[in-house]
């Protein structure tokens, strides 16, 4: 309906702005009142991976939202308790298994629910779960090595978790990728991390070898690379024409 | 030709979901029919991207999608409802709108009218805010429309969009296929046989992962007249009969 047209109801009104087109001016109206505004770490994270989209889909991963960060925190607080009070390292045993469960998370073909749809975007569904993913990892190992330090534990200890936490997040993120279950890929994860714990405790006699022996570095950076390769295989982008 | 496909195949394991579909498809509203398991889906999810062939020649929008520069170029211009809609049910509908609107590579400043005058498109305006968990199935198969059209696509593509509108919904969601049509490719996937007679301006009937029929929908009135087909109307009895004609021929050859 015209400005012309609303104010032809009403004579009282006078005559209305000649060319005012209400649906024109509603949209522009509707389209401020709707739109979500993006927040400060959308726009950096947005202008530095030069897509807007990729700035909305790493805000909207479940496993960055906050309700997860303060589960995620509040874990870490807890080990750091337990780690103070036992002597054991339980952050550094920890961090890793919470990383793997954000990183299945991660909104990958696991547990998207719109996947096939994101499939035909421009903005590819590969691009999207490797950003979500590098970004879930780097905050899991930015909170864990603040927790591991706080916790007083050996220099040794607060960084050899971060290798073989590579190689189970991989392993979990692979496992949901070729699954298509979350649920899939953290059972996977915090098994392979349970697994790595006793054989390094098998072989050294202590259940910290698997974080502090530079002996495993090679074998979890292999086995990571594996399980990258995976994920690649499963969602390799489809041929057009073969 | 919007739409190239030549020798179309696609197998899974020792199915064969389309076989070898040759067609072109230009500006207007392109039917394809089919009862179910016909390869309909599969043949649309191909020309979404998210399928690869198995054998044959695709070209959407002049290009080839087997590349990445090609295939983001068409995705960018696409617009696809597939046939199990998924969606965040914490979004709001101008959320789910707006997500896929960007993730289409659409300019940011653009967005938010696109976005809007998507919404107002499928009578959705009353709900923009309302989160997804919240719609009804069709009101959800609307959310679906919208961000298909946000970026006013060449190339839209649609399986069984009018599952879950009611009669009033359908009746205006044929007059916005009709006016998409005007300018870009409108392939709309259904079982809804009187859909095609109203908005369609060419239909193609598969039945097991071939086409048996291509033409117009008078044309396919015109296979039913005479023929004894069952069918309550008139484009019924033209699909009974292509498709017991295909099926006969099908017998005898094996």
């Amino acid at each position: 309906m015209t400005g012309n047209e609303l104010a032809g109801g009403y004579p009282d009104a006078g005559p209305g702005p000649a060319d005012v087109d209400l649906d024109r001016v509603w949209l522009g109206v509707a389209a401020q009142v709707w739109r979500r505004r993006p927040g400060p770490v959308e726009r950096v994270t947005g202008r530095l991976l030069r897509s807007p989209g990729l700035g909305r889909a790493l805000v909207t991963t479940p496993s960055l939202l906050f309700g997860w960060l303060i589960a995620t925190v509040v874990i870490l607080l807890a080990g750091i308790g337990a780690t103070v009070s036992t002597g054991e390292p339980w952050v550094a045993l920890l961090a890793p298994a919470v990383a793997a469960a954000g990183i299945a998370y991660a909104y990958g073909p696991g547990i998207d629910q719109a996947w096939e749809l994101s499939q035909s975007m421009a903005v590819s569904d590969r691009m999207v779960l490797l950003v979500r993913a590098l970004a879930v990892f780097g905050l899991n190992a930015a909170l864990g090595m603040a927790a591991s330090a706080a916790s007083g534990a050996a220099a040794a200890v607060t960084f050899g978790w971060l290798v073989p936490m590579t190689a189970v997040c991989a392993l979990a993120l692979a496992a949901a990728t070729v699954t298509r279950s979350p649920t899939v890929g953290v059972v996977a994860g915090a098994a392979g991390w349970v697994i790595a714990l006793l054989a390094g405790q098998a072989a050294e006699g202590q259940v910290t070898a698997a974080v502090t022996d530079s002996v495993f570095v090679v074998p979890y950076l292999a086995f990571a690379a594996c399980c990258g390769a995976v994920v690649w295989l499963a969602t390799r982008i489809p041929r057009g024409t073969p | 030709m919007n739409v190239e496909l030549t020798e179309l195949t696609r197998r899974f394991g020792h199915t064969q979901a389309v076989a070898g579909v040759t067609l072109e498809a230009g500006p207007g509203v392109f039917g394809l029919l089919g009862p179910n398991g016909a390869g309909k889906t599969s043949l649309l999810r191909m020309m979404a991207t998210v399928l690869p062939p198995t054998a044959g020649r695709l070209r959407l929008l002049g290009r080839d999608p087997g590349g990445f520069g090609p295939r983001r170029e068409i995705r960018r211009r696409l617009g696809y409802l597939p046939q199990n809609l998924g969606y965040y049910p914490g979004f709001t509908v101008a959320d789910f709108v707006e997500y896929f609107a960007l993730l289409k590579d659409m300019p940011p400043r653009r967005v938010p009218r696109a976005v809007a005058a998507a919404i107002e498109h499928v009578g959705l305006g009353d709900r923009a805010r309302a989160k997804l968990r919240t719609l009804s199935g069709g009101m959800l198969r609307r959310a679906g429309i919208a961000q298909a059209i946000v970026n006013e696509p060449e190339l839209l593509l649609l399986d069984e969009p009018t599952a879950g509108l009611d009669p009033e919904q359908r009746v205006a969601f044929r007059a916005l296929l009709r006016e998409f049509g005007q300018r870009s490719t409108v392939i709309v996937s259904t079982h809804l046989v009187e859909d095609v007679g109203v908005a369609c301006t060419e239909v193609a009937l598969m039945d097991a992962g071939r086409l048996v029929f291509h033409g117009t929908p008078g044309e396919l009135v015109t296979r039913g007249e005479g023929s004894g087909a069952a069918g309550d109307a008139p484009l019924e009895r033209g699909y009974s009969a292509v498709l017991a004609a295909a099926r006969s021929g099908a017998a005898a050859r094996s």
